[in-house]
């Protein structure tokens, strides 16, 4: 503390005492070790020209002499280090003196994919899935938590991934149909799409508004690139083998052209999860010119082509079986060889145009067009009347036969024990008892009579393409008076249908709804998926690979927004107030006619459309010595996405009934402090949602139907802190730095629900999903023989409520920290070693298990067993992790060349046992009476144990 | 310090880079996958024939099999067209038998023609369908597994190690071809099982059966509710209530439920009728009979075989979940003007003949021999 105060007093002191001409001068630090650069090469610039260029010396230092007031920016570019930009004022002819500039190394220890997380399997449970947090501002906290605490899966704030914004040159890019961050667009590009600007929280960017979980800009042009070229060799143990990687960046030529390229491939499996590998590429290219006075174009292009094997959750009761939390389900042998039946297929190129003119220091404008287009395929088994051939299907667990309990009136321990011997023992004679038995699926298909296959592979398709244009400009009207605005516009048609990737080893496949024959046999027209070709052609389509099948449909959606944004400020004093009005609009498009809903499948549906606005205001007070105060508010109007809109889009036109935007009110407060080498921010945050929407099918047991469940009226809160500090430690070199995210998020309100059954479109439930947010609490009067708990009631017979346990928002730990060791030479060393505790995770929810009916049981009658069985919430157990990494690089052939490496050992403890997610199964089992249900179990994913990764590179 | 750093870093670089080579010999394969070999065709010895592993069955004790005991036979039924379920029969010259397998789709697997061996030590032979007294009888002797429920003398087998290790496919030697059972063939169900009547449980065909004007269903109240209460059960029976289907869908049942032709049925058991009757039902709410549940549901239709003027009740019972559930059984067939030929596995239950085909081509006009659903 008496350190802080120090540098707080020294600070004021050396901007008051300063009674020299005017000028600049500053000393060039590393951020970790404060130690000196030397050889930094400093340029000012003046708007867009040079006024000088130096080169810092020993110590570090540079200075600027004889300076006219005005405006000026300094450019710090060193091959070892990350280049900067300062701003700089210089008034009154006197000497500014920035005490310390700090850059960070160059070599990033986080050169990971921030897409590139397993791809999850959670089709089943009408959830998607998403990464994390996904950027890495110059901030403390978010360099830890963007990277550090991805791989629990943390979510920033408790957010959803679709709130945080990520915009492409300065273009809205999350995904149209969900909302989702697109990062998978540009996975394995990381030199190329390394620039980028980052807000956080409810700030506002030079791109927009923002919402109110920080908005990520990728510059993405080829003069953001760094300059030369770099190659680089990754491999690790968690996620796929290899990575190769090379860049090339021009830098600005003296004839004002950039040029650049960065191509990768990741190929390979893992440690972990069999079955999960890589086999993508990568390419950008870009190129762009400076001419005329101000006037920059700069086009680009990149896709990541390739495919990748998917892992799947399963119930403890497999992994248990197996011995393996990483047991994936998805793969089984083929001739011996190991064969994914989920991978995921992609091609889809994206294209920007960028123009930026920037006249003068006090204004600039940019305006860009992205366009994506391509394929994204998902393939999955898909069979016809004929078994499950998932391998831990439920009725192949022991389970199925024998429960301990007698009211699941499952007593064949003896069959029990023949499964458990199957997925227990090793050797190649019960791999198909534990894996998927492809031999077994070909055999049915050859003896299937015609030729018929009974088995197939399907590729989901959910193809998109989009034009995005965005324009925005950014007027300094005076000193103290900063005007932004910009007009957003995308349109976005995606269309979603399945084909036939592989017969195996069958002729042909049947275009028939299976699910539709279980309820109308003998109804051929019902059964049609496309009720045209059946019409015209007197059969359903005998499909070959590569026809499309079963359902077809566009999906459109388009955006429209306005938005501006102006900042005051004066002396240390800054105000924002920021607004955006828009109208977004979806309809769908069915390509075919369903035999189920002739009237109401092919053709357009309704156009549904929404006036969105969000307004924001902020105050922010800078204190000298590096003090900041920041007052962040907003309120989001926001437009609920397609797949929110519709109740069954393969199937039919119906939009979700009481379908309304979502209503978000957000303010943080932050206090921060950088100076010397020590560096806080501790930000509180409170955020209400309320209105949103969700949609999922399943089969319902107790209707016998696979149904639709559309539920409106969800709400959460989230109120929380976060606090990121680093601070230099007496050797010189060393630092500590930590990491807290500390929150509560619960989910408010009661929301409605209308469930129809998929086959007939009839509503079998309309009502409120009482145990969503909260469940009551009974008084428990004592326990019976077998310590199930006898709850009490009141004279009236009626149970009697003590309280309510609340429900917390799901798939994120609620407690996150980190605390960190770190070295930083100046001899091109770094080790870091860090321990991370996380806790409050809780597991998706399933709403169906928070009904009146599923809690009620088949008797109607709402028991507090039932209750505590059906509704109640799991919590993760916490969890302890610790990481160390080490890197090094050199200069070669006198720093013409650098070579270097980091390598990171995640998870040394080797911990095995910590879930980061999964979600419940929407599955009924009937007790014994037939007076309650109990659960299905539920499914999990666990964080791979030790693994490491090892990065070599390259550049000159 | 320096010196230390490079070969610290070399030598980790080096054992990592190690381990990776390793494991990439094993690479991940992404090209295009051979097609596996068809399944080797299994022969075994059989040591019982169906009639003889049936007679070791006394009935009311069911038994676990502890000694050598192999059966062979042709695949008989095909639960494709859905009116066989989870189990399949096979037969030999002595006779024929249900082995409960337990899954779906069967007929993908077990192909109706193939020759199937079952090695039957550690499997449960028991009867399914045998009621003492005056009104009952025989039902048929099944191969499957101890029911340590004790609801039935026999459970499925379903766990795939349990089926894998009993149940083997030899050839596929071709659907077999049904033998004609004249009346007198016919089993007395009050004392013939498989293994006194080479033409129980297998596939025959009888001739000129005549509509009896008879149909039974068991409709339930709320199916997820206890099936055996008085007050969930609807009993369908003694006269037709208009039905003119082999079986029920749901969609079909619906229909029906609607017409109002079932209004005054009583809901219970017989002898239990306290509980209203199925028209109660349906003025709640919209007029929809939302208290009964919309289920598919199967279906006796009874036929007489007759010799002069005698007869023998032939019920041949139909699932409201297979494909010819909903089909109209025609008009001159309903009347009694024409007789039917029909092919099936013939069966008992409680003594009775229960007749069960595998799809809607196994009905044939007597007069033409042709399918009654033929163009």
């Amino acid at each position: 503390m008496k350190k802080l105060l120090f540098i707080f007093i020294m600070a004021l002191l050396c901007s008051v005492a300063a009674a020299q001409t005017g000028g600049i001068k500053a000393t060039v630090v590393s951020r970790a070790g404060r130690t000196a650069i030397s050889g930094v090469k400093v340029s000012l610039r003046q708007g867009v020209v040079t006024v000088a260029d130096v080169n810092t010396d020993a110590e570090g230092r540079f200075q600027f002499d004889n300076l006219p007031d005005g405006s000026y920016s300094l450019e710090l570019s060193s091959p070892d280090f990350t280049g900067t930009q300062v701003n700089v004022i210089v008034e009154k002819g006197l000497m500014r003196d920035l005490m310390m500039v700090t850059l960070s190394p160059a070599q990033q220890l986080s050169d990971f994919d921030e897409s590139n997380f397993t791809e999850f399997d959670l089709s089943d449970s009408g959830y998607s899935d998403a990464p994390t947090i996904l950027y890495s501002a110059n901030d403390v906290f978010n360099n830890i938590a963007g990277y550090g605490f991805s791989a629990i899966r943390f979510k920033n704030r408790g957010y959803d991934a679709s709130s945080q914004d990520v915009y492409l040159a300065g273009v809205y890019m999350n995904d149209a149909l969900t909302g989702n961050t697109p990062f998978s667009l540009w996975t394995g590009l990381n030199e190329a799409m390394r620039a980028k600007d980052t807000t956080v929280g409810l700030e506002s960017s030079d791109f927009g508004v923002g919402g109110y979980n920080g908005l990520t800009n990728i510059l993405a042009v080829p003069s953001s690139v760094r300059k030369g070229w770099r190659f680089s060799v990754l491999s690790n143990s968690a996620l796929y083998r290899l990575r190769l990687m090379g860049t090339y960046s021009s830098g600005e030529l003296d004839n004002g052209w950039s040029y650049a390229f960065n191509v990768s491939a990741r190929l390979g499996g893992n440690d972990w999860v069999k079955g999960v590998y890589y086999r993508s590429f990568a390419f950008y290219g870009g190129v762009e010119k400076k001419f005329g006075t101000g006037h920059r174009l700069a086009l680009f292009a990149f896709a990541t082509p390739g495919q990748r094997g998917a892992q799947n959750a399963s119930t403890q009761e497999v992994y248990d079986l197996m011995g393996d939390n990483f047991y994936n389900s998805n793969w089984g042998y083929q001739n011996g060889k190991v064969r994914n039946a989920r991978v995921r297929k992609t091609f889809e190129p994206v294209v920007g145009l960028k123009y930026s003119f920037t006249p003068n220091d006090d204004f600039s404008a940019n305006a860009a067009v992205v366009v994506r287009t391509g394929k994204n395929g998902y393939t999955a088994l898909d069979w016809y009347d004929a078994p499950d051939p998932r391998p831990d299907y439920y009725r192949n667990l022991p389970s199925f036969a024998y429960m301990s309990d007698d009211d699941y009136e499952r007593y064949d321990s003896e069959k029990a024990e023949w499964m458990k011997y199957a997925w227990t023992q090793s050797g190649s004679s019960f791999d198909n008892y534990k894996h998927i038995n492809w031999d077994r699926l070909y055999n049915v298909n050859y003896n299937s009579a015609g030729g018929r296959s009974k088995y197939v592979v399907e590729e989901r398709h959910v193809d998109q393409n989009e034009i995005s244009f965005a324009g925005n400009f950014k007027w300094m009207i005076d000193r103290n008076i900063t005007l932004l605005g910009g007009l957003d516009a995308k349109w976005n048609r995606t269309e979603n249908y399945k084909v036939i990737d592989d017969l195996l080893g069958g002729k042909y496949y049947v275009n028939v709804d299976q699910f539709a024959e279980r309820d109308f046999a003998s109804d051929p027209i019902k059964i049609q998926n496309d009720l045209d070709y059946y019409l015209a052609h007197g059969e359903a389509q005998k499909l070959q690979k590569g026809d499309k099948y079963g359902y077809d449909y566009y999906a459109f959606v388009q955006k429209y927004d306005g938005w501006l944004n102006g900042s005051f400020t004066s002396g240390y004093f800054k105000a924002n107030l920021a607004g955006k009005a828009g109208y977004d609009c979806f309809w769908r498009e069915g390509l075919v006619r369903k035999g189920l809903f002739p009237d109401n499948s092919l053709g357009k549906s309704a156009v549904k459309g929404f006036f969105t606005y969000t307004a924001k205001a902020s105050a922010e007070y800078d204190l000298l010595g590096g003090h900041r105060f920041a007052l962040n508010a907003g309120y989001f109007n926001e437009a609920p996405t397609f797949t929110q809109g519709f109740v069954s889009p393969r199937t039919r036109n119906t939009l979700t009934e009481n379908l309304t935007t979502k209503k978000t009110f957000a303010a943080d407060f932050t206090y921060q402090f950088t100076n010397s080498g020590y560096n806080l921010r501790a930000t509180a945050f409170f955020t209400d949602i309320k209105d949103q929407s969700d949609v999922m099918s399943f089969y319902d047991d107790s209707q016998h139907s696979f149904t639709n469940f559309a539920m409106t009226g969800l709400g959460q809160r989230h109120l929380g802190v976060e606090i990121g500090a680093k601070a230099p430690l007496p050797v010189n070199g060393l630092s500590v730095s930590a990491a807290l995210s500390l929150g509560r998020y619960v989910y408010t309100g009661t929301p409605h629900m209308v469930q129809t059954v998929d086959n007939s479109a009839e509503t079998v439930r309309d009502e409120d999903v009482p145990y969503w947010s909260s469940h009551p609490i009974y008084k428990i009067a004592g326990y019976d023989a077998y310590n199930k708990p006898i709850y009490d009631q009141d004279a009236q017979g009626n149970y009697i409520i003590t309280g309510y346990q609340q429900h917390f928002v799901t798939s994120t730990p609620q407690l996150a920290s980190e605390i960190a060791l770190n070295y930083r030479g100046n001899d091109y060393l770094f080790i870091e070693v860090n321990g991370q505790y996380f806790s409050n995770s809780y597991l998706d929810m399933n709403p169906l298990y928070r009904t009146t009916f599923a809690c009620s049981g088949p008797d109607g009658v709402l028991t507090p067993a039932e209750v505590e069985n059906m509704a109640s919430q799991e919590r993760f157990s916490p969890t302890f992790l610790l990481n160390a990494s080490v890197g090094k690089s050199w200069q070669l052939a006198g720093r013409k060349y650098n070579l270097g490496f980091s390598l990171e050992a995640k998870n040394l403890l080797n911990n095995l046992c910590v879930k980061t997610g999964g979600y419940e199964q929407t599955r009924l089992i009937s007790s014994s009476g037939r007076d309650r249900y109990y659960r299905f179990d539920s499914k999990y994913f666990y964080m791979t144990g030790i693994n490491y990764m090892l990065n070599i590179y390259f550049k000159f | 310090m320096r010196k230390f750093n490079r070969v610290f870093a070399a030598s980790l670089l080096l054992f990592v880079s190690c381990q990776s080579l390793k494991e990439e010999f094993e690479p991940v394969f992404t090209g295009e996958y051979e097609q596996p070999a068809a399944y080797k065709k299994v022969t075994m010895t059989p040591t019982h024939t169906i009639a003889q592993l049936a007679a070791t069955y006394k009935v009311g004790s069911p038994y676990t099999v502890q000694t050598p005991m192999v059966i062979s036979g042709i695949v008989s039924t095909d639960d494709q067209p859905g009116n066989f379920y989870k189990s399949f029969y096979i037969q030999d010259e002595t006779g024929g038998i249900e082995i409960k397998i337990g899954k779906n789709g069967l007929y993908n697997d077990y192909l109706p023609g193939q020759r199937i061996y079952v090695d039957c030590s550690d499997l449960a032979i028991g009867m399914y369908g045998y009621k003492s007294g005056n009104y009952g009888g025989m039902g048929m002797v099944q191969v499957g597994f101890r029911d340590l429920s004790g609801e039935y003398e026999t459970s499925y087998l379903v766990a795939p190690l349990l089926i894998d290790s009993h149940v083997f496919r030899g050839e596929i030697e071709g659907k077999l071809t049904p033998e004609v059972v004249s009346f007198s063939q016919l089993p007395n169900g009050k004392t013939a099982t498989q293994a006194t009547n080479r033409n129980v449980g297998r596939l025959v065909t009888l001739k000129g059966l005549k509509y009896a004007d008879e149909t039974f269903v068991l409709l339930y109240l709320d199916s997820n509710k206890n099936k055996k209460l008085s007050s969930n059960r609807i009993f369908i029976s003694d006269g037709t209530w208009g039905i003119t289907t082999w079986a029920m869908s749901k969609a079909k049942m619906t229909e029906y439920l609607k017409s109002g032709i079932w209004d005054n049925i009583s809901v219970g058991n017989a002898g239990d009728y306290n509980y209203g009757k199925v028209g109660d039902d349906k003025y709640k709410g919209d007029g929809s009979y939302p208290g009964i549940e919309k289920a598919a549901y199967s279906v006796s239709q009874y036929f007489r075989m007759y010799d002069g003027s005698s007869y023998k009740e032939i019920q041949i019972r139909t699932s409201g979940y297979s494909k010819f559930a909903d089909k109209q059984i025609p008009a001159d067939v309903l009347d009694g003007s024409r007789s039917i030929d029909v092919t099936g596995i013939l069966t008992l239950y409680q003594g009775s003949i229960q007749f069960i085909v595998n799809s809607a081509d196994d009905f044939c006009y007597s007069d033409t021999g042709k399918s009654i659903y033929a163009q």
